[in-house]
Formats: C-alpha cells, sequence, structure tokens
C-alpha cells in the first residue's frame, strides 16, 4: 500500500486497529524509512503520554483543606442525632398524613359509597345518524 | 497513586480517618485529572470536591472489581464532564491549564528520566489543545480508558472518538517537533518508557 494510504494508520495505537490495518501498516513500514519514522514517534509520544498518567498537579493551598471539610460536613450532617431526630420527625409526621387521609377516605367511602355506571352505559358508543336518501337530500 | 485495599475497606467500613488518609492519597491525581479535562484550576478544585462527596456516597458500592484508582478515575472523569455540561461554557485553554509545577508522586527510575521530561513538555502541549480534543487524548492515551470508555464519558460515538483522537495526537506530534525543533523520536530516546498503565 502506498504512504498516502498508510499515514491515517500511523498514529494509531495497535489495538486500534483491525487485523487487516496493522498488518498492513507492520508491511508497509518495514519497507518504508519515512513512514517507520513517523510510526515510531508516535509510539514514543505514546508512551510519554501514558507517563502523565504518574504526574501530578499540586493543587493551590487549601483545596485538601475544603475538600475534608466539606465531606465531613456531609459526614456530619448524616450521623448527627439532631439532624437523624429532625428526619424521624418528618417521616412520622408525613406517614401520620397520609394514614390519616387513607382512614378519612375510607370512612367517606362507605358512607356514600360510589355508585358506579354499568359497563355497557360506559363503552356506549354515540349514535350516528343512519344514512337514509332523506339525510343526503337534506344535506 | 498507591491505595492499600485495607485502608479502602476501612473507610467503606465508616473509619473517619481512613477516609481522609484516603482523601490526602489521591487527591492530586484527582485535582490533576479535572484540570487536564476541565481546563481551568479554580473549576478542578470545585470538581475535586464534587468527586469526593460522590466517593462517600458511593464508597459502600465499591466491590474491588477494578482497583480503586480506577474507580476514582472514572469517578472523577463522570464529574469533569457532568460539570462541563452544567455550566455549558468554553474555558480559554491557553494558559488556563498550564500547571506551575508537575511533580512525581514516587521517584522515577533513572531509566525514564527521558520519558518524564518528555511527559512534562507534553503537559503544557496538552493544555493547549482544543478542548473536545484534549479530553479525548487525556482519557484514552494518558488514562488509558478504552475508546468505548471514552465515548460514553463524553456522550460520544466511538468514531468520532477515533476522529478526535486522531486529530490529537497528530496536532500534538506537530506541535512538539515545533516546540523542540526537531523529531519526537530523537527527543524521546532510544529507551522505552516503562510507565504504568490502568486498563
Amino acid at each position: 500500500m502506498s504512504c498516502h494510504s498508510i499515514r491515517p494508520l500511523l498514529p494509531a495505537r495497535a489495538e486500534e486497529l483491525t487485523v487487516f490495518e496493522a498488518r498492513a501498516r507492520a508491511e508497509h513500514v518495514a519497507t518504508c524509512t519515512r513512514c517507520a519514522t513517523e510510526a515510531a514517534a508516535y509510539s514514543r509520544l505514546g508512551q510519554a503520554l501514558a507517563v502523565m498518567a504518574n504526574l501530578e498537579v499540586e493543587p493551590a493551598d487549601g483545596t485538601l483543606e475544603e475538600v475534608l471539610v466539606a465531606i465531613g460536613r456531609r459526614r456530619t450532617a448524616v450521623t448527627n442525632p439532631r439532624v437523624l431526630a429532625a428526619a424521624g420527625a418528618s417521616g412520622a409526621l408525613v406517614a401520620t398524613v397520609v394514614v390519616a387521609r387513607a382512614v378519612h377516605h375510607r370512612r367517606q367511602t362507605r358512607r356514600h359509597p360510589v355508585r358506579r355506571r354499568p359497563v355497557s352505559s360506559r363503552l356506549r358508543l354515540p349514535s350516528l345518524p343512519v344514512p337514509t336518501p332523506a339525510l343526503a337530500r337534506a344535506k | 497513586m498507591e491505595v492499600d485495599r485495607e485502608l479502602v475497606e476501612a473507610a467503606q467500613a465508616g473509619d473517619r480517618w481512613a477516609l481522609e488518609e484516603l482523601v490526602r492519597r489521591t487527591h492530586r491525581s484527582v485535582y490533576t485529572c479535572a484540570l487536564r479535562l476541565v481546563g481551568n484550576p479554580d473549576d478542578a478544585a470545585d470538581v475535586t470536591q464534587d468527586v469526593y462527596l460522590r466517593v462517600v456516597r458511593k464508597l459502600g458500592g465499591f466491590r474491588h472489581e477494578a482497583s480503586f484508582s480506577t474507580w476514582l478515575n472514572r469517578v472523577t472523569t463522570n464529574v469533569a464532564m457532568s460539570t462541563l455540561k452544567r455550566r455549558a461554557r468554553r474555558f480559554a485553554v491557553e494558559g488556563a491549564a498550564v500547571p506551575a509545577e508537575t511533580r512525581d508522586p514516587a521517584p522515577e527510575p533513572s531509566e525514564r528520566a527521558e520519558a518524564v521530561a518528555l511527559a512534562r513538555r507534553l503537559e503544557l502541549l496538552v493544555a493547549g489543545l482544543p478542548e473536545g480534543q484534549r479530553q479525548v487524548l487525556v482519557l484514552r492515551d494518558v488514562y488509558g480508558q478504552s475508546t468505548e470508555e471514552v465515548a460514553n464519558a463524553m456522550g460520544l460515538t466511538p468514531g468520532a472518538v477515533k476522529v478526535r483522537l486522531f486529530r490529537a495526537r497528530e496536532r500534538l506530534k506537530a506541535e512538539l517537533e515545533a516546540a523542540e525543533g526537531g523529531q519526537v523520536v530523537a527527543l524521546a530516546g532510544r529507551r522505552r518508557a516503562t510507565g504504568r498503565r490502568s486498563r
């Protein structure tokens, strides 16, 4: 294959190529010094980029402390007895209201049962005018 | 970023000291990853804080199927991408993500010195890439995520990731050659780097 065809494959890692592409690149690079140099450059670039994962940037002063305070605040919010008590009281109140409404609804239903219409009346289709010669003339 | 399994398990069990120690050991790595993705020191600090708040919430569900650092990297990636989408604004790349100083978490063997030196120079050039290209390159080539993982994190198709990756590598190599006035081959040295990759 020509350099023009192989060039798009040079920056790719081996695992990013199909078997056909990998073979074509290897065969071409073995015979073309220029593309071999390019491929080697990309390979070493990849290795250097991988090394970057082990380089760390020092954050600004106070970043660590802010993180520790934030997670401490969150943990405190979850484990603080006052917060837990407030959450429990809110939950109990909500549960009471829900139960009271359910009981009230049940009593109302017993006193005034809802009369349900028969299925046939609910599903009845609107009556359409029967096409007759007189109706056609009227239109 | 060295994290003992025992330390993670202690933090999972609710040991407050263990959790804080976990943050102390990993916060530089998280901040660095965030900075490379969002390209802005202030936002990287915000992302770092959000990452640990999410870690506190999700740590109980971590099953040690992957290494903790890999899991933490994924959390960082997701939080950084969410932040970028939420704010929906572009950061000025030039000069924004240039770190004042980089440091190695552990002493490097002498045979890796050249690769480390090149990586330090690359840090500046990577920061100058267009945002979309930079994020793809950082996730794929620096942190070793698969093309599919990068596509999921960024909401792209794998094909779009490959296109951006190709352009980013091509551009980075050209800029490195221009900056150094020579071939990457000569700069990188003859020795192969032995950098650990997390897959």
